[in-house]
């Protein structure tokens, strides 16, 4: 089995997990079962490689970047006990990636940034954002929030912050397919229950969570076909 | 190179290009529509993909393709607007709006006679260029009943033939009969508007929508997926031009459309006659031309002015059939104030049922209340929806600024969305700014577009002072209304800088005269009578609903005026 089907094997079960831990008895194993043959016959362009758990080379960013990158995100949106955070949903993988791709125009941007930020933590506390303490970590990015970390020009410290704020966003909650959101993380966090393509008039008339709340991707759904 | 002869050419296929095709093409004129994008189909939309849709904005213009650059006053430098709100595809925008269909009220037509008799020409501000239009309500009626029937819009009439219904809008113009289809379910953004805006003595409704909540020429009904604004319906239960106006353009036979084609000039003799319009192919060509007895313009505002301003001549130096001066000036925008209302005793889930502006108040709207002594004139519809109008998370976490107290980021940010994703409602003020002769549309002289032509740039700040009045003044609303549904925490958004927001109307002002406007009501050029400019850039004014209705409603009026007047008596239709 390819490295790349392990991959897709841990994101399926996990999926089934995070079913499960999201829906809590209302867990209906017999529709994730009939996802998963849908699922298995699509690609998964968002695979879960390296640069997101360990020390190996990613599409973007190379190993100090990517701590850098990771400690960041993981501060602007902190895993706790059942509260899952940006390693959790693996959000450096979706900005690696992203990075490879859609945004491929601010790798520079990112670069450039992590430079700077690395420079004014060194300038500030002797040492590299990712191996600051995360009460100092949390200090550095509030500076750079209100723009009063120095030694930015481009990007500038707000920007920066800024940029990484809605890249992690949108690492926790896009669809898993583009390799951030890992087993649902984000929707589990929020309760968001996925892309159901229909809701009856009385899910909409509960004024209680999503009773049927089956956590559904693009890749566990079907087609559209033609009429 | 390309050359091509046909009745009718239209630039855009959108909300104006769909609706005209079609019935022009049923009058036996044969018609080709120019289409800068693709065709995509129903079976394209991947149902819910926020980041393809929403964040990255697939089904709307690429900003480094196709830039249009602000700036707040003419010593400001521009800058790139980021996000362009219009479509990019064949259906326009009406492909990924949130369908929200409104007829405009009777005093939306008369604006500075409505201002004058009520308040006094005082009331006007001396800067703002409010004018009437030069057709009325009772006039565009049969046209609004059209596009309602024929798109398939769903709503409950609050105001049939001059009797008030409760439940519909009670402020709206009288119409002849219902709409062809019921409203929508209601979800719980509805039920939590409608008991406190009642508790107010406020009239709440559910927006009229052209998503179709029955089975309806065809089309299936509305899943409720939730993922209307920004997505295309994976159902086709949005009545967008793609599916409705194309479909039957196709049929007539006498349809043709060409996508990839990029409008780079309307030419002309100096005659005082437009001849075809040339543009870009999509492999780059620029050497396609079409021939054309009638050339109708119809892309979105920013285009439609760049076009003309392209296309000078000799006889028309400052831009194509712009005797007047008036071409790209009085651009409007309505400016999206928010308010947000989360609960700890129940949950409203945001993200289930058709999204944009789920339920309505037109209490504020127009001249609905009584402006003396408030310090400004017009309104905002007041509406409950999702925050960024569809619900999915990454649209609520853009757009839902955390109350007062909690952080942006971190541990309290993240318990924020944790609670309370499923558990808010946002409220929307959207507000009808004025027309000012210096809101500006022209060519940005440092800004070149992927054809290499010149981006438009536009010149405009709400911040007037009757805008700034009326901002405090509905925000204020929001805050009351988010207190009486009960909610833990009620908060408003801060207003943003002056950059305009989205339903961008003006620049092609129509008018009652030529002096002081470029198209008459029917979109004709005083200048040239045989071309057209058609779409939310001949609003005098902006109304406080959202446009397409009325843009599609002036389109079969302009349709009808062609088929039945022009096409026999080529010339001047007023």
């Amino acid at each position: 089995m390819s490295k790349h089907d392990e991959a897709r094997r841990a994101f399926l079960v996990g999926a089934a997990v995070g079913a499960g831990a999201a829906a809590g008895a209302a867990l209906v194993p017999e529709a994730l079962a009939q996802q998963q043959p849908a699922a298995t016959n699509t690609a998964a362009p968002g695979h879960d490689h390296a640069a997101g758990s360990g020390p190996g080379y990613g599409a973007s960013l190379n190993v100090d970047q990517s701590a850098t990158i990771k400690a960041f995100t993981e501060r602007l949106m902190p895993g706790a006990p059942g509260k899952p955070g940006a390693t959790d949903a693996n959000v450096l993988n979706y900005i690696d990636l992203a990075l490879a791709g859609a945004y491929s125009d601010q790798l520079d941007f990112y670069r450039r940034g992590i430079a700077q930020l690395d420079g004014y933590c060194q300038a500030t506390y002797k040492e590299p954002f990712a191996k600051l303490p995360a009460a100092r970590q949390d200090e550095v990015i509030t500076a750079l929030e209100q723009g009063k970390a120095t030694g930015f020009t481009y990007p500038t410290a707000q920007a920066f912050f800024n940029t990484l704020r809605t890249h992690t966003i949108e690492g926790m909650f896009a669809d898993p397919v583009y390799g951030g959101n890992k087993d649902f993380a984000g929707w589990r966090l929020v309760g968001f229950p996925g892309a159901h393509p229909a809701f009856t008039p009385a899910d909409m008339a509960s004024k209680e969570a999503f009773a049927g709340g089956v956590l559904i991707g693009l890749q566990g759904q079907a087609p559209t076909r033609r009429t | 190179m390309a050359t091509e002869k046909t009745d009718v050419v239209i630039v855009g296929s959108g909300a104006v290009g769909g609706v005209l095709a079609a019935e022009l093409g049923k009058a036996g004129m044969k018609v080709i529509a120019l289409e800068r994008g693709p065709r995509l189909r129903t079976e394209d939309f991947a149902p819910q993909d926020e980041l393809r849709y929403f964040q990255r904005q697939d089904l709307r213009p690429d900003p480094k393709r196709q830039p249009v650059t602000w700036r707040p006053n003419t010593g400001a430098r521009a800058t790139m607007i980021q996000s362009l709100a219009y479509g990019n595809q064949a259906g326009g925008g009406t492909v990924h709006y949130g369908s929200v269909s409104w007829r405009f009220h009777e005093d939306d037509f008369r604006v500075r006679s409505q201002t004058i008799e009520r308040y006094g020409a005082s009331a006007i501000p001396e800067d703002s260029s409010v004018i009437d239009w030069p057709v009325s309500y009772a006039e565009l009626e049969p046209y609004y009943d059209r596009a309602e029937y024929d798109l398939g819009v769903s709503g409950k009439a609050g105001n049939l033939q001059g009797k008030k219904i409760e439940g519909g809008n009670v402020f709206e113009a009288p119409r002849k009969r219902d709409y062809p289809l019921p409203t929508l379910n209601m979800d719980q953004v509805g039920v939590n508007f409608e008991a406190a805006t009642k508790k107010l003595g406020y009239h709440p409704f559910s927006t009229p929508r052209a998503i179709v909540s029955q089975p309806y020429n065809g089309r299936p009904a509305c899943s409720y997926c939730g993922f209307c604004q920004g997505f295309g319906c994976h159902v086709g239960a949005k009545s967008s031009i793609l599916v409705t106006k194309l479909v039957d353009a196709d049929k007539t036979g006498n349809f043709k459309l060409i996508t990839g084609a990029m409008c780079y000039r309307v030419n002309s003799d100096n005659s005082g006659r437009a001849t075809g319009v040339s543009y870009y192919g999509p492999d780059g060509s620029s050497d396609n031309t079409i021939e054309a007895e009638i050339v109708i313009v119809a892309p979105f505002v920013y285009d439609a002015v760049r076009l003309l301003l392209l296309s000078k001549t000799d006889r028309f130096p400052n831009g194509l059939a712009n005797s007047s001066g008036h071409l790209g000036r009085h651009v409007m925008s309505h400016l999206g104030t928010r308010g947000f209302a989360a609960f700890d005793d129940r949950h409203i889930n945001v993200y289930m049922g058709p999204s944009a502006q789920k339920h309505t108040i037109d209490d504020f709207n127009a001249d609905n209340f009584d402006h003396k002594d408030l310090g400004f004139i017009r309104g905002a519809q007041i509406s409950a929806g999702p925050a960024g109008l569809e619900g999915g998370p990454i649209a609520s976490a853009m757009n839902m600024p955390p109350p007062p107290g909690v952080p942006r980021w971190g541990a309290g940010y993240r318990d924020f969305l944790s609670k309370y994703y499923t558990r808010y409602l946002a409220l929307t003020g959207q507000t009808e700014n004025l027309p000012y002769a210096d809101q500006v549309i022209d060519l940005d002289p440092n800004v070149r577009d992927a054809w290499g032509m010149p981006a438009p740039r536009m010149t405009y700040d709400w911040r007037r002072p009757n805008e700034v009045k009326r901002v405090e003044f509905v925000n204020n609303k929001l805050l009351e209304i988010g207190r009486a549904t009960g909610a833990a925490h009620v908060w408003t958004a801060p207003t943003g800088p002056g950059a305009p927001g989205s339903h961008h109307q003006g620049g092609v002002r129509m008018g009652h005269n030529p002096r002081d406007s470029v198209v008459n009501k029917y979109g004709q050029t005083w200048d040239i009578p045989n071309l057209f400019v058609i779409g939310s850039a001949n609003f005098p004014t902006s109304a406080g609903f959202n446009p397409t209705l009325t843009i599609q409603a002036l389109s079969y009026m302009t349709a009808d005026a062609i088929a039945n007047k022009y096409k026999k008596n080529p010339g001047k239709l007023i």
